[in-house]
């Protein structure tokens, strides 16, 4: 308990993210997974009156394709809040996204042994 | 002369004289008996008066000093009722706050479900709600505001607010601004910014919309809060002047039942912090104009606001290392392959990750040193991809963060 006549201190999220979904629902799990990877479509503009977040996604996804589970990390949001924000920009037309990588195959050895082999050949 | 002495007239005269000196005398004692007795009544008389004013100068004493205690009494049983109130609504408030770090770990953890998700949040919004009461009631107390260590935009500090209230939904917020309330002022602005909003909302018909603008003037920030219900009549209007502009105690048992406190609460708060509000204008939409102005004391010189550098400084210090070895434009899935792989656009630089050789000639380390690393990643990330084929994923997951 704090001593009479002093402030505690508060800690907890300032703006609580029901706030920044407008209280809309959230996108089920199938629209962005936690792997997908997202980027900022080509000659797109801010759009007006974009929210802090909005503009911290923005920023992060300009430079190029970033996970969904990235983005929300980075904001310091729930993944559900994350992907809900990035749903209305890629409904906007704002954002390209890709579907995760895809699990890599089994590969002959022979094949990997030539990849490596031409990768070693480029670097030295 | 005898005959005048057997008149029996004379005797009866005589009789009668006599008669009327003893009655004469007689009248003559009463009377003057009576005077003795008037003239002692009278001093009696003034004596009782002079006895009554005494009495009622007491009176009037014993009524002051009743009055002096029964104020004291009063103002005892406020004071405890108050220190009463402050210690368990600090309790609250404490809970609250705890519950609220609960939620943002829970909102964290189970942040890619949907569902928990949602629900996670309708629960924090009521605890929200009940922790803007516990710091009401508190601050009507002489209580504690929590108090944040930085500074916040102004956007954040309405919709802060706005996420105190039961209507949020219908509260739009329009901010000509981005300046930053100074740390100390963040707390008291979103809580009486609350307590506008929720009058705003409750006062006016559901569905109406409540419009926040935020915009600088000449001494500093105004914001205002404007809603389509129906006005407040003239009593009410006083008696919101009257609380928001006093800086006397707020005596909590006058504020009705139920309790109105949220004028009681704003004009503490300003009053206490140097801000002020005012309402009774009427809004564009026919209803209330509530405006807080923050002084230009009250506002923190650096515009950013504290979540934005620390993101950014995450952003650019740890993005380009994954970012920049993809330089991707737009470069997405165009198809795939036969072996079910993703066939991609080809960029314009045919490698720009691997340093070719007379490149690395004429570049200094500073250059070299990034894409040596982007090499570094491309490989990591290969041999990654290839381990995650062969070996089930829960290697994944220790592995990478």
């Amino acid at each position: 308990m704090t001593a009479p006549g002093e402030e505690g201190s508060v800690s907890s999220d300032f703006v609580r993210s029901y706030v920044i979904t407008g209280g809309r629902s959230l996108p089920s799990s199938d629209d962005l997974a936690l792997h997908t990877l997202v980027t900022l479509a080509p000659e797109r503009t801010l759009p007006l009156g974009a929210g802090p977040e909005v503009t911290a996604i923005w920023d992060l996804c300009a430079g190029g394709y970033l996970s969904v589970a990235e983005v929300a990390g980075h904001l310091g949001l729930p993944v559900g809040v994350a992907r809900l924000l990035l749903t209305d920009l890629f409904e906007q037309g704002h954002l390209l996204h890709r579907a995760e990588p895809p699990r890599a195959q089994n590969v002959d050895r022979a094949t990997l042994e030539k990849v490596l082999h031409g990768l070693q050949s480029l670097i030295s | 002369m005898t005959s005048l002495i057997r008149d029996p007239l004379l005797w009866i005269l005589l009789v009668v004289l006599i008669a009327a000196a003893f009655a004469v005398m007689r009248a003559r004692r009463t009377n003057l008996a009576l005077r003795r007795t008037r003239k002692d009544l009278e001093s009696d008389l003034g004596q009782a008066q002079g006895q009554l004013a005494q009495q009622q100068g007491y009176i009037a004493t014993l009524n002051a000093q009743h009055q002096g205690d029964l104020a004291d009494v009063r103002a005892d049983a406020e004071s405890s009722t108050k220190a009463v109130l402050k210690s368990a609504m600090g309790t609250l408030q404490s809970l609250a706050e705890e519950q609220q770090l609960l939620l943002d770990g829970l909102l964290k953890k189970y942040g890619n479900d949907s569902e928990v998700l949602a629900d996670l949040m309708s629960v924090d919004h009521t605890g929200s709600q009940f922790s803007r009461r516990a710091k009401g009631i508190s601050v009507l107390c002489g209580g504690w505001l929590g108090r944040r260590d930085g500074t916040a935009s102004v956007y954040d500090v309405a919709r802060s607010a706005q996420g105190r209230i039961r209507d949020f939904d219908r509260v739009g917020i329009h901010a000509q601004v981005s300046v930053s309330v100074s740390a100390k002022a963040v707390e008291p602005v979103a809580v009486v910014l609350a307590e506008l909003l929720d009058n705003a909302t409750t006062y006016s018909a559901p569905g109406t919309p409540v419009e926040v603008n935020i915009q600088a003037v000449p001494t500093g920030v105004c914001f205002i809060v404007d809603d389509a219900g129906l006005g407040m009549d003239q009593e009410t209007k006083d008696r919101a002047a009257t609380l928001l502009s006093s800086d006397n105690e707020v005596d909590i048992t006058a504020l009705g039942d139920p309790p109105r406190f949220g004028f009681a609460v704003c004009g503490m708060l300003a009053t206490r912090y140097g801000f002020s509000v005012s309402v009774g204008s009427v809004s564009p939409y026919g209803g209330v104009r509530a405006v807080i102005r923050v002084p230009e004391s009250l506002l923190a010189a650096d515009a950013p606001a504290p979540a934005e550098p620390v993101q950014e400084a995450v952003s650019q210090e740890a993005a380009p290392q994954r970012l920049t070895p993809v330089p991707v434009g737009p470069s997405h899935v165009v198809g795939r392959t036969n072996g079910g792989l993703p066939k991609r656009r080809r960029r314009q630089g045919p490698i720009s990750v691997v340093p070719s050789p007379d490149d690395t000639a004429g570049v200094d380390e500073q250059t070299s040193e990034p894409a040596s690393e982007v090499t570094a990643s491309r490989l990591g990330a290969f041999a990654r991809g290839t381990q995650l084929g062969r070996i089930t994923n829960t290697m994944e997951g220790p592995d990478q963060q």
